[in-house]
Parts: C-alpha cells; sequence; structure tokens
C-alpha cells in the first residue's frame, strides 16, 4: 500500500508541453501537398524512420520521462513480465494490452513472461517469486541473474529519482525486501498484500539494468551507473543505442543476441522535428514512416490520403480541469457539480479534437480495467448549473480564473469554448495563459482555482490511479480533495488481493468521486499515429509510447 | 496666424496633399470604429460558437469565423479599442517622461559638475537600454510584471523612452544656445520657467511628429507581443494574437483567420504613418513653405478655370 | 597606431557598457516568475531534490552574488545551461547564431539596394512620381507587420504558385547540411562544393530575405533620399552640373559624400535586426538565436536569453566600433 506518493510516474511532464511550446504560434503552412525535393524515403524494409518532436534528452528513466526517453525504453529494455496483447476492436490492424480482469487466469491477470519465466504469489499476496529465464544476454554480453534485479531495485531505493514513488506504491520501504533466492531466482516481500505486484514489473518504468555492466562503467565513483545510463542502455531489450546525438537524432540497431525474437525492424532513426507541421510534411513527402504527435486538426487533414494512415486508438489519456477545493467558492461541492453541467464536451471534441477523443465520464481512464462510466451524469445542462449555483447561494453568478498552458495548443481553444459556456452560467471566467515552466509551477503549487491537466497514470489498476490523484497524502492530489472515506475505501482496495471485492470497493469511489466532482471533467484524449500504409504492427501500450519491435514492413 | 487660420490651412494642405487627408481618415475611422464598436458589430467578439467554426467569409459572416467559431468581422472592429489604447497611452507615456528628461539632460549638461555627470550617467543608462533587443526586453517585461493591458503598455513605454529622451536632448541643446535664452537667464528668470516657457514650446515640434509614428509602432509592437503569446489575453479582440490563432488554420486553406486583422493592422499603422508625416511637413518651416507654394499654386488654378468658364 | 588608441578608447566605454547591459538583463530576467530548478527536474521531483539543486545551482543566495558567479562564468566561457535543451548556451548559440547572421546579412544586402537605388533616384526628381512613390512605399513598408507580411508571401509564392520552397527551416529536409565552418549555408555548401545543398539553402533564403529586406529598406530610402537631396542641392553637386558632367557621375559623387549618415543607419539597422528578425524566423522555423531567446524567455530558460543579449550587444558595438574605425580611417577630419 503506497504510503508517500511522491510523485507519478506517467507519460505527460513537462517535456510534453515543452515539446508544443517549441511548436510556437507559427510554425510553417502548407497546403496539404507535399514538398517538391522531399522524396527520399529510404524505405528498406527493415529501416523505420520516425519524426520525434525531441531526441531523448536522457535514457535514464530514473531522472527522465521526456517524450524520446520513453519511446526508447521499451525497445532498449526488457522487463520481468507483459501483458498478453489483443487486437483492438476498435482500431483495425491495432494490437494492444490486455489489462482487463480474467478471474480464469493466474492472478486476474492475463500476462506473460518476459525476463521472468515462472512467477508466483504467495495465497496471502505478501510475496511474489520470479524464476528468471536462463541464457538472456544484455547488450553487452552479461547473462541476466537476479543480481540484476536485486540492483535494479536497490538503485531506486539509492537514488530518490523516479524509483522511489515506484518502492512507495508496492509498500516497500527496504531494500531488504527484495531478496535474491538463487542465481537466477528473486522475491518481493511485502507487509500487506498488494494487488499491483504483478502490474508494475510491467510498468515501464522498471526495467531492468544489467548490474554488471552498470557497476563496471559507473566504478566505485558513480556506483549506481548515473552518468553511464543517461548517454547508454545497459539492458535485455530487443535494441541497443547506436548514436545519440541530442537535438538531432538518435540511432538504434536490433541485437542479434537478443533472448527473444529478431525484431523486423532492424534499424531505428529517429530524428527530432520539433514543429508539428514539419513533421506532417516529412510523412506525407515519405520521408518517415511515422510522424509522432500531430495535431488532431492535422490529422483530419491526412483523412483522404491514400499513402497515409491515421491509427487511433482508446488511451490512457485524460485532460479534465481541476477544481480548487481548497479555494473558495470550489470547496462547495455544488458550485463544482454546476461547473461540470456548464462544460460543453460534445463541442470540444467536436471542434478542437476532430473527434479524436472521447467524454471524460469517470476518475479514470476508461480503458482500465474496473473503470465505471455509468456514474457519468454531467452531459452540457444549462438550468440544472443554474440551479446548482442557487442551492450554493450563487444566484448571481461568480468570478474566476482558467488558467492554462500556453505550450499546448488545444488548450486555449477549449479553455475559449468552455468560458462562453460559463457565462451563460453566471460564471465570468478570465482565460490566464501561462508560459509551460509557469504552468507546471503551478498544477504543482495548487494556487490557481481552475487549472488545466493532462496526464496519464501507467499502472491499469483502478486503485493505482484513483490513490494518485485523489488520496490527500498524494502529491498528485493536486485539486486538494478531501475525502477522508474515499481515502479508506481506495487504501482498503489495494489492500487486497480479491477482484470481486475490489470491484465493489471500486464502484464506491467511483461513484463518490462523480458525484464530488472534484475535477472538470473533459475527454480523452486518444492516443493516435499517423504512419505510412504499409507500417503495420502498432501496439498500444497503457504508457503510451512506441516499441520498436512491433513494427515491419507490410 | 491665429486659430481659425491654422484650421483653413490645415484643410487647404489637405486638399492639396491628398495623403495627408488619407491619413487622418485612417486614423478617423479607426478612433470610431473603437468608439462604436459595439453599435456597429453584428456578433460579439469573445462569444465562441462552435457551430459556426471556420466558416469562409460569407454573407452571414463578412470575415468569416476563426476555429472556435467567433465572427472575424467583429473581432477585428473591436481591436482598435485594445490596441490604440496601449500604443496610444504607452506613446504617451514615454513621451511625457522621455520629453521632460530630455528637456532636462539637455538644459544642465553642459559644463561639469555634479549635475552634469548625473546628465552623463543618464545617457549611458540609456545607451545600455536602446542596446537591449528590443523585441526580447519587452517580452521579458511582460513575462515579469504579468501578461495585461497595463504591462504591455509599459512595455511599451519602456522600449520608446530612449527615443524621446534623444530628441527631446538635442533639441533642447540647440536652443539653449539661443540669445532669447541667454536673455532670460541674464534676466534671473528661474530655470524652469525658461524650460516651460521658453525652450520645451520651440523643441517640441519633432516630438509630436514623433508621437503619431510611434502609436503606430506601438500598435505593431502589441500586435508581435500577442503573436508570440506575451500580448493580451485571450480572448481580448486585438489584432496581433488574431493573426496568431489563425496562423495554424492557412495550412489546411483557411486563409481568413489571419488575413483580414492583418490587413485592418496594416491599413492602420499606415494612416498614422501618413498622419506623422503631415505633422512633420507642419512643423517645418521650409516644407510649410512648401505647402504654402503648392496651395497658392491650386488656388490660382482654380481660380484661372473659372475665369475661363465665365468666358473671359 | 592612431587605430590602436582609438579602439583601446573605444573599448574602454565598450566593458562597462557591456557589464551594465549584462547586469541589468541579468536583473530583469531573474525577476521571471518560475524555479529553474523545479524545471529542470520535472515533476517528480521531491522538495528534497529541488533544494539540493538550488543549492548546487546557488539560488539560494542573494542575487548580488548570483551575478558574481555569472560574471565569473561568463569569463571562463560559461555561459550556462539552457534546461529546455539541456544543452550549454554558448553551444546552442553558437549554433544558431549563424543561421540568424546569415539571414540578416542577406536581408540587409537586399535592404541596402533597394533602399538606396529608390532613395537616389527619388531624390534626383524630388517632384516627380518616383518620387510619391517611393514615399508611400517606406510608409507602407514600415506599417506591415512582419510576420503577417511572410505569411502573405508564403501563401502567395508557396501555397498558391509553388515556387518557394516549404517554409521549414534552412534547408529541404532530405538534404544533409554541410560540415560547419562558417555556419553561413551559402557559404559552407559552396565551401564543401556540394551543389544541391547550395541551391537548396538559397531557395530557402528567398522568401524571409524578401520579407525582411523589403520592410526594412524604408528606413535606408528615407535618409538616402534627405541626404541625397541635400547634396545635391549643395554647391558643389550644382558646380559640377554646370560644368557639364553628367549626370551619373554627380550622382555618384553626391552619394559618396552621403553615405555616413547612410551607413549609420545601416549599422544600426544592423543591430537591430538581429534580435528583430524573431518573428519572420519563428514563422519560417528558422532555428535562429532570436527565436530561442524568444523561447527561453516564454519558459523561464533565462541563460538563453542572457546570452543571447549578450551575442546581439556584443555584436552591435563590434558593428559600431568597425564603421567608426572605417570613418576614422577614410576622413581625415575626424581624427582631429
Amino acid at each position: 500500500m503506497p504510503d508517500r506518493a511522491s510523485g507519478p510516474a506517467r507519460g505527460f511532464e513537462r517535456r510534453r508541453f515543452l515539446q508544443r511550446s517549441a511548436a510556437f504560434g507559427g510554425g510553417a503552412l502548407l497546403a496539404p501537398l507535399a514538398g517538391a525535393t522531399q522524396a527520399q524515403a529510404q524505405a528498406g524494409s527493415d529501416l523505420l524512420v520516425i519524426a520525434s518532436p525531441a531526441t531523448p534528452q536522457g535514457l535514464d528513466i530514473e531522472f527522465d520521462v521526456s517524450l524520446g526517453s520513453i519511446d526508447s525504453l521499451g525497445a532498449l529494455y526488457d522487463y520481468l513480465l507483459a501483458y498478453d496483447t489483443i487486437a483492438d476492436p476498435k482500431a483495425p490492424g491495432v494490437m494492444r494490452e490486455d489489462t482487463g480482469v480474467h478471474p480464469d487466469k493466474p492472478y486476474g491477470l492475463s500476462l506473460k513472461g518476459r525476463l521472468a519465466e515462472h512467477w508466483q504469489v504467495a495465497p496471502d499476496g505478501r510475496k511474489a517469486t520470479f524464476t528468471l529465464r536462463q541464457g538472456v544476454r544484455s547488450n553487452w554480453g552479461n547473462l541476466l541473474t537476479a543480481r540484476d534485479v536485486k540492483w535494479t531495485w536497490d538503485r531506486k531505493f539509492h537514488l530518490k529519482g523516479q524509483g522511489l514513488f515506484q518502492t512507495a506504491v508496492l509498500g516497500l520501504h527496504s531494500p531488504d525486501q527484495v531478496k535474491i533466492e538463487g542465481d537466477h531466482v528473486i522475491s518481493f516481500n511485502l507487509d500487506q498484500p498488494n494487488p499491483l505486484l504483478l502490474k508494475q514489473q510491467c510498468n515501464l518504468a522498471n526495467p531492468i539494468y544489467d548490474s554488471t555492466k552498470c557497476a563496471a562503467a559507473g566504478g566505485s565513483a558513480d556506483p549506481w551507473a548515473v552518468q553511464f545510463l543517461k548517454n547508454e542502455s545497459a539492458g535485455f531489450g530487443p535494441y541497443r543505442l547506436r548514436q545519440l546525438v541530442r537535438g538531432q537524432q538518435a540511432v538504434f540497431e536490433a541485437r542479434d543476441d537478443y533472448w527473444g525474437p529478431t525484431p523486423a525492424i532492424k534499424r531505428v532513426i529517429m530524428k527530432e522535428v520539433p514543429t508539428s507541421p514539419s513533421r506532417l510534411a516529412l510523412l506525407q513527402g515519405g520521408a518517415v514512416d511515422i510522424a509522432q504527435f500531430l495535431q488532431p486538426r492535422e490529422l483530419h487533414a491526412l483523412g483522404g490520403s491514400a499513402s497515409v494512415a491515421v491509427d487511433a486508438v482508446d488511451a490512457s489519456y485524460a485532460i479534465w480541469l481541476e477544481l480548487n477545493a481548497a479555494m473558495k467558492p470550489f470547496d462547495n461541492v455544488a458550485v463544482r457539480q454546476a461547473f461540470n453541467y456548464a462544460v460543453p464536451r460534445d463541442e470540444i471534441i467536436r471542434t478542437i479534437y476532430y473527434g479524436y477523443a472521447d467524454k471524460q465520464t469517470a476518475p479514470m481512464p476508461y480503458i482500465y480495467p474496473m473503470a465505471n462510466e455509468s456514474y457519468f451524469d454531467y452531459d452540457l445542462d444549462v438550468a440544472k448549473a443554474r440551479a446548482l449555483l442557487k442551492q450554493a447561494g450563487l444566484d448571481g453568478g461568480f468570478s474566476t480564473t482558467i488558467s492554462y498552458n500556453a505550450g499546448d495548443p488545444t488548450q486555449e481553444p477549449i479553455a475559449l469554448l468552455i468560458q462562453t459556456s460559463l457565462r451563460k452560467v453566471g460564471i465570468q471566467a478570465t482565460l490566464d495563459k501561462l508560459p509551460a515552466g509557469v504552468f507546471y509551477e503551478a498544477v504543482t503549487s495548487r494556487r490557481k482555482p481552475v487549472i488545466f491537466y493532462l496526464d496519464s497514470p501507467w499502472t491499469p489498476d483502478p486503485g493505482y490511479s484513483t490513490y494518485l490523484y485523489f488520496n490527500q497524502k498524494s502529491y498528485v492530489d493536486y485539486s486538494n480533495y478531501k475525502n477522508p472515506a474515499v481515502d479508506a475505501l481506495i487504501t482498503q482496495g489495494l489492500a487486497t488481493l480479491d477482484d470481486k471485492a475490489r470491484l465493489q470497493i471500486y464502484n464506491k469511489v467511483q461513484k463518490q468521486l462523480m458525484s464530488d466532482a472534484p475535477w472538470g471533467f473533459l475527454a480523452y484524449p486518444k492516443y493516435t499515429l499517423a504512419r505510412k500504409t504499409g507500417l503495420k504492427g502498432f501496439t498500444y501500450y497503457t504508457s503510451n509510447n512506441l516499441r520498436f519491435q512491433d513494427f515491419r514492413h507490410a | 496666424m491665429g486659430l481659425n487660420g491654422r484650421w483653413r490651412f490645415f484643410a487647404r494642405s489637405l486638399a492639396v496633399r491628398p495623403r495627408f487627408a488619407v491619413g487622418y481618415g485612417l486614423v478617423a475611422l479607426a478612433v470610431l470604429l473603437g468608439l462604436f464598436a459595439p453599435l456597429i458589430a453584428p456578433y460579439s467578439p469573445i462569444e465562441a460558437n462552435s457551430r459556426a467554426f471556420l466558416q469562409p467569409p460569407g454573407p452571414a459572416h463578412w470575415f468569416g469565423t476563426d476555429s472556435v467559431g467567433m465572427d472575424i468581422f467583429s473581432r477585428a472592429i473591436y481591436a482598435p479599442r485594445i490596441d490604440l489604447t496601449i500604443a496610444v497611452l504607452g506613446t504617451l507615456l514615454s513621451a511625457c517622461v522621455g520629453t521632460t528628461l530630455g528637456a532636462l539632460v539637455g538644459f544642465y549638461s553642459a559644463g561639469r559638475g555634479p549635475r552634469a555627470w548625473l546628465c552623463n550617467s543618464v545617457m549611458r543608462a540609456a545607451d545600455v537600454l536602446q542596446a537591449f533587443p528590443v523585441f526580447v526586453f519587452a517580452i521579458a517585461l511582460v513575462a515579469v510584471l504579468g501578461q495585461s493591458i497595463q504591462t504591455v503598455v509599459l512595455a511599451i513605454a519602456f522600449v520608446n523612452m530612449p527615443i524621446y529622451l534623444r530628441l527631446m536632448r538635442s533639441q533642447v541643446q540647440g536652443i539653449r544656445s539661443m540669445r532669447y535664452v541667454e536673455a532670460a537667464q541674464v534676466a534671473g528668470v528661474a530655470d524652469h520657467v525658461i524650460l516651460r516657457r521658453h525652450i520645451v514650446p520651440n523643441a517640441i515640434a519633432p516630438v509630436l511628429a514623433q508621437l503619431s509614428v510611434n502609436v503606430g509602432w506601438g500598435i505593431l509592437l502589441t500586435a508581435a507581443l500577442s503573436f508570440v503569446g506575451a500580448g493580451v489575453r485571450a480572448p481580448t479582440p486585438e489584432w496581433g494574437s488574431m493573426i496568431a490563432s489563425g496562423f495554424q488554420n492557412v495550412a489546411t486553406g483557411q486563409w481568413w483567420p489571419s488575413l483580414f486583422p492583418g490587413l485592418s493592422l496594416a491599413v492602420t499603422v499606415f494612416g498614422f504613418s501618413l498622419v506623422g508625416a503631415s505633422i512633420e511637413a507642419f512643423s517645418d518651416p521650409v516644407r510649410r513653405q512648401d505647402l504654402a507654394a503648392a496651395m497658392e499654386r491650386r488656388a490660382a488654378r482654380s481660380a484661372g478655370r473659372q475665369l475661363v468658364k465665365a468666358g473671359i | 597606431m592612431r587605430v590602436a588608441r582609438y579602439l583601446l578608447q573605444r573599448l574602454a566605454f565598450v566593458l562597462p557598457q557591456l557589464l551594465g547591459i549584462v547586469l541589468v538583463s541579468f536583473l530583469l530576467l531573474k525577476s521571471i516568475p518560475g524555479d529553474p530548478a523545479v524545471l529542470m527536474l520535472g515533476p517528480t521531483a521531491t522538495p528534497d531534490a529541488i533544494a539540493g539543486l538550488r543549492a548546487q545551482m546557488g539560488l539560494d543566495k542573494p542575487l548580488t552574488s548570483q551575478f558574481v558567479l555569472y560574471v565569473g562564468h561568463l569569463l571562463h566561457g560559461d555561459l550556462g545551461t539552457s534546461w529546455q535543451t539541456t544543452r550549454p548556451v554558448l553551444d546552442d548559440l553558437l549554433q544558431r547564431f549563424p543561421a540568424t547572421l546569415e539571414l540578416v546579412t542577406f536581408s540587409l544586402i537586399l535592404a541596402i539596394a533597394v533602399g538606396l537605388s529608390l532613395g537616389t533616384l527619388s531624390a534626383l526628381r524630388p517632384h516627380g512620381w518616383v518620387a510619391r512613390a517611393v514615399d508611400l512605399y517606406g510608409l507602407a513598408a514600415g506599417a506591415l507587420p512582419d510576420f503577417w507580411f511572410a505569411l502573405v508571401l508564403i501563401f502567395v509564392f508557396y501555397s498558391a504558385a509553388h515556387w518557394a520552397p516549404a517554409p521549414l527551416g534552412r534547408l529541404d529536409i532530405s538534404v544533409i547540411a554541410p560540415a560547419t565552418i562558417t555556419g553561413f549555408l551559402t557559404i559552407d555548401t559552396l565551401l564543401a562544393g556540394d551543389l544541391e545543398a547550395f541551391r537548396s539553402a538559397v531557395a530557402h533564403l528567398v522568401l524571409p530575405v524578401l520579407t525582411l529586406g523589403l520592410i526594412n529598406a524604408g528606413p535606408i530610402m528615407k535618409m538616402t533620399q534627405s541626404t541625397m537631396q541635400k547634396m545635391l542641392a549643395a554647391d558643389a553637386s550644382r558646380y559640377e552640373a554646370l560644368c557639364g558632367i553628367p549626370e551619373r557621375l554627380v550622382v555618384r559623387h553626391a552619394l559618396r559624400n552621403a553615405l555616413p549618415p547612410i551607413i549609420t543607419i545601416i549599422s544600426v539597422l544592423y543591430g537591430y535586426l538581429i534580435g528583430g528578425a524573431v518573428l519572420v524566423e519563428i514563422v519560417f522555423s528558422w532555428g535562429g538565436a532570436g527565436q530561442y531567446a524568444v523561447q527561453g524567455v516564454l519558459n523561464s530558460d533565462i541563460y538563453p536569453v542572457l546570452g543571447f543579449v549578450l551575442f546581439s550587444a556584443v555584436f552591435s558595438l563590434v558593428v559600431y566600433i568597425i564603421v567608426d574605425l572605417v570613418y576614422v580611417l577614410l576622413d581625415p577630419r575626424l581624427t582631429h
């Protein structure tokens, strides 16, 4: 059970809105025709070229979760476990992680072993033992042993970066709780049962390092190889880093000595192209196979193209407004509910997202197991909003501000639509544009009444997600929501492995949360991939990243 | 010449130099639009109407609509309120501070001693201020003070102040050595009276010409600041931010959200430049003579035509 | 000898001026809200980590000591690090400054060509239609917002006519940049013998240079016009004309004498454009230094901005000194 969350591990970070702020207002203008001299697409069938907003700043997940980094991690490193993949029912040709509840499968999860060949959890749920695969070599030639897993988790305790959260969320308070039981056997020993124990082994934030190489590279001066791992990888994944020129490109190549099946893509070039119109142009011109993070408007413009396809999948992203419960009048639940009734979600999805989003109907990503969308009642209803405000004694309305991130081009138009709609209800909202850096500080310092937030938790678990955002001890409870009853329920659900019981608990939690409306619920933006039509194999992960080994050219 | 005479001179010079007339007309148009926008605009300038987003120019929306459905024509004619207010206030502020400082510096900078040293330091400080990349300085000011109309006004004032400082200083230095000033000093008239009554009125002419041009620059700077996102807040109608929000849409073929605001902006600034040129023409005695000569020629021509018509 | 002494005199003024500029910028930029430690470490940072980094960066010290620290680093060539690019500011600027310089230099050449010729023409026939058109052009050029004009040009020459390449930087994305020698793509591609890259660099320069050149020709034109008018009306030119010297030569002589104030305007413009080309850089995704600085201010990344201010101030001062030196060498009157 997490006793202290120091920060979430998830996809959206300052780098994300940083890269968007690099796009600026006037990146470039293009007609939907390719530039004449673009046609340099050196598409051999085993080369993958990606136009990315940024190259990895650092390759060490402990300190860097920027976009380029998370896209490389899944290829450079391997994990103890992974979810099985199934075909996405809504997106033809796309695979996705099977994160649902499977009562017929061991421990209720549909998992496959990666670095771990066998695993078992003791009946009381307090110990998980993993038997590692043998003969697995790292990209430096060292064999995988239990020492590597121990070293990986010890590192989290010592460096106190991202890892601090990973340990806290499992209830690990001491490195001694991760025990080497044999050359290839390792166990996690918890004080209390924790349903996240297996799920966290799939989390992108827990790659296994080659400790032999790291110790050698860091020496006594840098025992945790901080400097080394920033620029290099030492892991058991299917790719190795070939070249990293920050600001320009990163090159990866497939390993012959990878323990698993050799990937179809042998070489990956990730080019840094900061503005989305440029990425769009490159894709249309055939110079790249994938253009990442295009605007909804640009995706829409790609609609009729024969050479380019857009995959849009239901994702773990959500965008919402934090309604600061510590500031009047948002300390009154009726006011928060009124606010929600005044948000024009359908309009936002239609005009800003061009349909590449769904309404946010739950306090967690709708793709998560046990997510319950039935408690959502806040479709646009001006009359109800007015009535609630009257009930709160604010018949004449009130004034407030909506703070948004200047670096995210979708937030200002969304704020504009909401502002107009709020006016009809009597709420006068002034728009407060914040540059990317200041925006981020404003969110964490919780000093604005209403502020946007865009995020995705990485572990598909209702307890993980609700603890993160709503438990009053969580660092990420940016809305200042405090409900001890809900806290108790969330914590209870994180201390049992009984899925039926958890379902009941989290239904109660979600019902209460939707009624308490700590957020202005907005939308679930889809994860989109704009790619060449011939590129197959796209697989969606809850951590919202690409893994090069999935792809192949048809 | 007398007030009446001055107005007649002005009116006739407009006839002789039609471009001045155009300038005054444009400025008057901008001011009128700013004042009467609520009566003229067909839609509210801050009402987002997603049902009508990105409509091309047509009978319902003369300039089309932008990406959240706001009417561009209404916003374009509301924009002068903001742009003009900011530019005029900023310019006046910089002119007041700059000319006062400039007059003082120009008057006291002669000789040695602590006062001259102070004047020197003020000029050095102005040097430093002017060595700053203007645009970056303005954005930094707005970033420090927060984004609002007041801070944009301050940014414009700061950036333009050295111009007036230098202008006034060089003017005053020139006039200071004139006989009548010496005479007043010998007669024991107090310094500030000399400044107020003798020096400033004679030095002010180029400053006035500069004012109008500066208002034009102020509008451009406001637009530029809004374009990068450091100007007025959304959804305040302002030409620069309208251009910025429409920029992305040109890629998908919708040119109208950026074109019309830019055109309105350019035309208004053009008007102010013309007005500035006219003031310059009026205040420079040589050019005033040119104007007078042109007016005589015109009067003579029309008199001649009348004679011809009368059949003489 | 004369030159050396003059240079020393000027430099003696320059250094305190530079220091003043750095001080003012430092104080201004440090006032921008946004904690650099939080920005660098990101959202998952613990309060301890933040406090540690702040101490390491010296952010807990008073501003004056921070300034002294900064100047100390400066003297060692360390302009600080940008938290956005995570690279040293000096490296970033050395990469971007030549891009801006190339753009500004070519634009200025165009502006000089247009300004000098139109200014001279209108001075020759002060009441002709050319003079009037030139006046209007001057006023119009000063009224157009450069970012909007760039948009119009892009729309006409790229979107509609497909003549110009896409406004996505200095080179076609498929073309590989040559080895950096001067940083000017036009020169470096020629030095490397890469004609295709040269053509691409020139093609990408066309629209932004047109934008900046046409708009900034105005001040040069006006100064040329007024100075030439005075020169042509002066006794020396009238005497030449009376003597039957062809107009072409009269004009040339007058122009030479009219040069000093024109050169002053050009030098002022040069210095101004380094920072003033920002909006055009943004529109064309140029990757220039001004764009870098603006991004810095907007994202509370102050070392890039400080570095840029320093670079552009030094540049302006160097230009002024060179211009004054040229005068000193050419005009014997100035040294006495």
